[in-house]
């Protein structure tokens, strides 16, 4: 394996009988952003879970100097940051409490206004929006981790359903963890989003189509080939 | 309002509680000559004060393991699990059931277990109506399995059926209640350092993967704990229902769904609403006195109900 923080080596993943992944490798360096995109179901998420060690994979795989899937869990989250999709809470918690959950009330608070949410700190979570209940959660992702956090950020479409404003402050975020030396991994389904990112995995059926900077892999064929004739990466 | 003022009309209205019920009984009230009716009276009190404090963390910790509000180790077969445990050991070793005191609350224990176990196995992820129907199933089967049980053994038998009516308090002693009641408490203040997981698995088992929690190991510790709470208030009081569903409910709506705030708060209800049930049971009717199973659910199934109606819409 190289020295690169995130190393990933022909990752296969099986679920319910049906390849969600297939043979998909990767890197990323300390600083280094990455989109990761395709369509829905391409396996963007299961790939994201399995860099986190949340799923049982084949293939090698070594994050921060630790196989994610081996280690403690405690350990795992000192070396990497996860942000799940669509985390909803069973209860109905008031924004300011997610920050004594993770034990950083302050630190939340900051990353709260940071993320242009400070005036819901004291809402409940059903009176969120989605995305705004996205970025309570992103905020708690940030606060919880120690500063400076140089281990790989995973971070599953963090800025769907946010208003522009919002979704400009994930990306000064994402920037700030990178500029730190974290390695961010982004799943995104915004490609004008992923072409500000250093390197772009398209992911198709599990596969992965290209790998490479934006210019070389957001091309107009490739576009075509994975999503169909429509769509476009200045959208 | 605020945890700290529901804490404090919490333990007042415990104490009352508390002197009402050692002042109230069959033979009318006070506490007899040189207090001699206070000593008879005073393991029933402390018997309700066990169960009802782990029947209710023991509700809160499942709604959390489960991120159910629904959950009830009470409706899902769990003290159902455990009486099963004390028929089973009743029916096949009647003699040497009562040679040792820790017996009947290890076969309590081992029923409960088992039941979670399975309720955990295929009860767990889904619809919510999942957990439901996986304890009503294994409450079932438990149920008949002890009214099989009591109907074969005749010595038993009454034994039996009064625990699945929920009426043993009146049978308390110091020597049947100590060590059913320090494992009540015993499982309360362990499952007390899981409110940090409890609230972080409260958002998906990935999520609080991702911040480090260790979802097997704070699952299946809830589980046991849960189990010993559910097994050691059996032991006291038989199966009651409810209350392991309306202090939890209670307390989030008093002070907010923060498991360090939730699991402390629904012990103090939950004891105030078993011995308070047990208290309007003797109250009420002193010389055939309702069972404390009894009132809860005539309070308790009305809110079930609700809470199952909000959800629903």
């Amino acid at each position: 394996m190289s020295d690169a923080l995130i190393n990933a080596l022909g990752l296969g993943i099986e679920l319910a009988g049906r390849r969600i992944i297939d043979g998909v490798s990767l890197s990323a360096d300390r600083g280094q952003t990455i989109a990761v995109v395709g369509p829905n179901g391409a396996g963007k998420t299961t790939l994201l879970r399995a860099l986190a060690g949340l799923l049982p994979s084949e293939g090698e795989l070594e994050v921060a100097g630790y196989d994610p899937r081996v280690i403690d869990a405690k350990t795992c989250a000192q070396t990497r940051a996860y942000c799940a999709q669509k985390p909803v809470s069973a209860w109905n918690y008031r924004v300011s409490d997610l920050g004594n959950i993770v034990g950083e009330p302050a630190g939340f608070a900051d990353w709260l206004e940071k993320l242009h949410l400070g005036e819901f700190a004291d809402r409940r979570l059903s009176e969120l929006s989605g995305g705004e209940q996205k970025g309570a959660h992103l905020a708690m992702t940030f606060a919880a981790l120690a500063e400076p956090f140089d281990g790989a950020m995973l971070l599953d479409e963090p800025a769907a359903a946010l208003d522009l404003g919002r979704q400009e402050a994930v990306r000064q975020a994402i920037r700030f963890f990178a500029q730190a030396g974290a390695a961010c991994v982004i799943a995104t389904h915004d490609l004008s989003f992923a072409k500000q990112c250093d390197t772009v995995i398209v992911l198709s059926e599990g596969r992965l189509i290209a790998a490479g900077e934006p210019t070389s892999t957001l091309t107009p064929e490739i576009i075509s080939e994975v999503w169909g004739a429509a769509a476009s990466p200045s959208r | 309002m605020t945890a700290t003022k529901a804490w404090t009309v919490g333990c007042v209205v415990l104490a009352s509680l508390v002197i009402l019920a050692l002042s109230l009984g069959a033979q009318g009230w006070g506490w007899g000559d040189g207090g001699s009716l206070l000593l008879l009276r005073t393991p029933r009190v402390l018997a309700a004060l066990a169960a009802g404090l782990a029947l209710g963390i023991g509700g809160a910790a499942q709604q959390g393991v489960f991120r159910n509000p629904l959950a009830d180790p009470g409706l899902t077969g769990v003290f159902g699990g455990a009486l099963f445990g004390i028929a089973v050991l009743l029916g096949l070793f009647p003699d040497a059931a009562w040679h040792r005191a820790w017996f009947i609350p290890a076969a309590a224990f081992g029923g409960a277990l088992g039941t979670s176990t399975l309720l955990a196995l295929f009860g767990s992820g889904g619809s919510p109506s999942r957990l439901l129907l996986t304890g009503l199933g294994l409450n079932a089967f438990t149920a008949a399995g002890t009214l099989v049980i009591a109907s074969r053994s005749g010595e038993s038998r009454e034994l039996l059926t009064n625990g699945a009516y929920g009426d043993w308090l009146g049978m308390a002693t110091f020597e049947l209640t100590w060590l059913p009641a320090l494992l009540c408490l015993s499982a309360a203040l362990l499952l007390l350092p899981l409110a940090r997981s409890l609230d972080l698995m409260s958002f998906g088992e990935d999520a609080a993967r991702g911040f480090g929690c260790d979802v097997v190991g704070s699952r299946r510790k809830a589980v046991l704990l849960t189990a010993m709470a559910a097994a050691a208030a059996t032991c006291l009081v038989g199966q009651v229902a409810f209350i392991g569903l309306l202090a939890p409910h209670l307390a989030r709506t008093l002070a907010g769904p923060r498991h360090a705030k939730v699991l402390p708060l629904s012990a103090l209800l939950g004891a105030i609403l078993l011995l308070g049930a047990d208290t309007i049971g003797r109250g009420l009717w002193p010389q055939a006195p309702l069972s404390a199973a009894a009132v809860t659910a005539v309070i308790g199934a009305p809110l079930f109900i609700w809470i199952a109606r909000g959800r629903h819409e």
